[in-house]
């Protein structure tokens, strides 16, 4: 741990920074905490920075020090919204690596249009807490494998650990399937915290543009409308194209966007 | 209201969400912050929305600002 006060000189204010705990800054003014400094490593390996200060030249003096005592590359994520932050991420660096929106999905079957859609002949649908574990392990092992080197899945900034089995499933109970007679051809999870978040819809690359996922959709969001729940939330990168269609078929507006800066 | 590491942590409610990602968060003392989403929130994909109650740090010397630092679950 370095402990060891750093002082930049960036302006004529005794802002001192120190670097408290192996992954965490402080910045000061005379005794007050003007400034925090946060680095935390993603399973994926991947070491994530965030700075909370109140004022620019704070921020500032806080991403010099962290930067000089981090190894690269660093990344974060920014509101797109927060042009103050974004900017001083700017200032220190870092370039926009990842953008993704943020939409809202409605659950009414009226808006989505989605009421009385079902999956294609032989499939059915699985609910949440009833699919079969190992067959759900390997379904995602092998959407897994499908999307591996393309957007969405190898990038995502959001937390993804991948277990030593291969598969990412951390608890089986979250997802409905797409089952087929030979087995799993898509999932979905939806996990509630206060709100419905839709966290995965993913169908394996044969079985696509057959409505699986839709059909998944309507299942889900059938399910939080019936739970009283008007709206879910859900993530798309930019360049999904594919996704964005599917979510604005069925009345989702993007509402923000994320960005994910690196340097 | 808790007085930590020389900052002022008040608990309230997000009453509006504005441009720029900020939010109104009313306190429960009755006062109004204009307050942002913390770092670490942002980076842990914690989406703050109207009606969410929250735990707001304030600077000490200013005391119509605030920072998001926690939600809470409903």
């Amino acid at each position: 741990m370095n402990t060891k006060p750093f002082t930049s000189g960036l302006s004529e204010h005794a802002v001192m920074v120190t670097r408290v705990a192996d992954r965490q800054w402080h910045a000061w003014d005379d005794d007050l905490v003007v400034g925090r400094g946060y680095a935390e490593h993603r399973p994926d390996g991947r070491l994530f920075v965030s700075i909370d200060a109140w004022h620019d030249a704070t921020f500032d003096r806080l991403a010099e020090a962290m930067l000089a005592q981090l190894p690269g590359p660093l990344y974060t994520v920014v509101d797109e919204a927060d042009v103050e932050l974004t900017a001083g991420w700017r200032r220190a660096g870092f370039t926009i690596r990842r953008r993704e929106w943020e939409y809202v999905v409605p659950t009414d079957a009226r808006v989505t249009g989605l009421e009385g859609v079902l999956p294609p002949s032989g499939v059915t649908i699985v609910p949440a807490g009833q699919a079969d574990e190992g067959l759900l392990r390997a379904v995602d092992r092998a959407i897994r494998d499908e999307v591996e080197g393309c957007v969405g899945w190898q990038s995502m900034p959001a937390e993804v650990m991948c277990r030593a089995e291969g598969d990412t499933i951390v608890d089986p109970s979250r997802y409905a399937v797409a089952a087929a007679p030979e087995g799993y051809l898509g999932l979905m999870r939806v996990v509630t915290v206060n709100r419905p978040r839709i966290g995965l819809v993913a169908v394996r690359a044969g079985e696509q543009r057959r409505g699986i996922g839709r059909a998944l959709l309507a299942h889900a969001l059938g399910t939080l409308h019936r739970c009283g729940f008007a709206a879910a939330w859900t993530e798309v990168h930019e360049s999904d194209q594919a996704a964005s269609a599917l979510f604005e078929g069925i009345g989702a507006r993007p509402m923000s966007s994320n960005l994910e800066l690196v340097r | 209201m808790t007085k930590n590491k020389n900052v002022i942590e008040v608990e309230g409610r997000v009453v509006e969400c504005l441009r720029s990602a900020m939010f109104t968060v009313e306190l429960d003392n009755g006062h109004q912050v204009l307050a942002h989403v913390s770092g670490k929130i942002r980076k842990n994909y914690i989406k703050i929305m109207l009606e969410d109650r929250v735990l707001v740090e304030l600077p000490p010397y200013d005391l119509t600002r605030g920072r998001i630092v926690f939600r809470y679950r409903n």
